[in-house]
């Protein structure tokens, strides 16, 4: 019997590699590139980023737009986003190229709004909610299947610090923001001890069921 | 089980951010119920941005006062998590909770006729009206038809009509040429997008057709 940890854990996409193996060059370079904004507020990282998407979007922007004011501040303010919230992005959820399409895609859709019609207020977060807010849905079933007595044992075979993140995400319920807050390390820190963790639990679940 | 979905056309139009407010809010609530168009959705998103990001001739521009301003702000280090907003109403002493999308309307008035209570919420948007409808328990609504489209999103409970029971997250869209009377055994909840004003079809409900602005 094969036991799978969860079919929807979201880490899985990450682990398997046949979906790394689908990524190309630039899409690994992109990747790594926001991964170094997230973790390490990389500003040479960002520069990269920013050479490489400021002049797609100001396309895109003057395509859309007309103008290339209202470009230009299509480029400053999801770059400006990209810049200051990239610690929202979650790799496992999806390529770096493709959440940064959606940063610009919210912009643009509250930008129009304000010019036809004059709204000010921003909506498009509801629309397209973040990722995060599904994320702690997926923790808590996750959690379910966690909660296994042979997996408790395995927690307690971990390496302390991947041991101490488990503990805190699954058992105590602690947002991995929570946690990164309490621990004084950066989210990156947690979500990549949580990631080892969870796959060192997933080959020691498959070993025992094979 | 949901039944109806919003086409593929109209997804790829949500996922790209061209659809007016009223149907993105509808296809967004309706993406948050429905598992099968939250994994189409995630795929558009992949693949429009891909496209997107492909073209490879853009003009040279001096972007650097801008990197500059960028790098001058304090990136975020730790991010709270968002908070979902809840959206609960209360409506013909019925409680109920919805969609994120629809969070984006507060101060909600509801106006009565009969077992039919309904709350305009977008009123504005060229001649696009939305409204969230609520159908007490055996009401239902006279035949009509509409003059362009009818988007119905059925938030909770079900209703009938001629061609079959529509049931939570169900997602129906009709044009101008189909007539309708729905029927809710049980009471529902839906979010309604209209384009132009109702108007009945059948005999006596004729009579009604004044009264149909305040159904639309």
């Amino acid at each position: 019997m094969r036991i799978r940890l969860s079919g929807n854990l979201s880490t899985d996409k990450t682990l398997n590699s046949s979906n790394i193996s689908e990524l190309s060059d630039d899409d690994v370079q992109i990747n790594h590139w926001l991964r170094s904004v997230a973790c390490e507020q990389d500003k040479i990282a960002f520069t990269r980023l920013f050479k490489y998407f400021a002049p797609k979007i100001r396309a895109h922007g003057l395509q859309r737009f007309q103008q290339e004011a209202v470009a230009m501040e299509l480029v400053q303010e999801t770059m400006m986003l990209v810049w200051r919230k990239a610690v929202l992005y979650d790799e496992s959820k999806g390529k770096a190229s493709t959440w940064i399409y959606t940063v610009m895609r919210n912009y643009c859709f509250d930008m129009l709004r304000k010019i036809q019609h004059g709204k000010e207020e921003t909506v498009s977060d509801r629309l397209w909610p973040l990722l995060d807010a599904e994320q702690q849905d997926e923790q808590k079933s996750a959690a379910d299947h966690l909660l296994s007595r042979s997996l408790l044992s395995h927690i307690n075979s971990l390496p302390e610090q991947q041991k101490q993140v488990v503990e805190a995400i699954y058992l105590k319920e602690m947002t991995q923001q929570e946690l990164a807050q309490h621990m004084g390390v950066p989210l990156g820190t947690v979500k990549s001890r949580l990631r080892l963790a969870i796959a060192k639990l997933k080959s020691k679940l498959e070993e025992g069921h094979d | 089980m949901i039944k109806f979905h919003p086409s593929s056309a109209m997804l790829n139009d949500h996922i790209a951010g061209n659809l007016p407010l009223s149907l993105s809010v509808a296809v967004s609530a309706h993406i948050e119920m429905c598992d099968q168009c939250q994994k189409a959705a995630q795929k558009l998103e992949s693949s429009q941005a891909e496209q997107l990001w492909q073209t490879g001739n853009e003009e040279p521009v001096d972007f650097s006062d801008m990197l500059h301003d960028i790098l001058a702000e304090q990136p975020e280090i730790t991010c709270k998590a968002p908070n979902k907003p809840e959206a609960m109403i209360e409506v013909a002493q019925q409680h109920y909770r919805l969609p994120v999308a629809l969070s984006i309307f507060s101060d909600l008035k509801w106006s009565r006729l009969g077992p039919v209570s309904r709350a305009r919420v977008i009123n504005n948007e060229n001649e696009v009206r939305a409204n969230l409808l609520h159908i007490g328990k055996g009401a239902s609504i006279a035949r009509h038809q509409h003059k362009g489209y009818e988007l119905t999103l059925l938030l909770d409970g079900s209703f009938s009509d001629e061609k079959g029971s529509y049931h939570k997250g169900d997602f129906i869209f009709l044009d101008g040429a189909q007539a309708h009377a729905p029927y809710s055994e049980k009471g529902c909840l839906c979010y309604v997008v209209q384009n132009a004003p109702l108007y009945f079809v059948a005999g006596v409900s004729q009579v009604l057709n004044p009264l149909a602005g305040l159904l639309y």
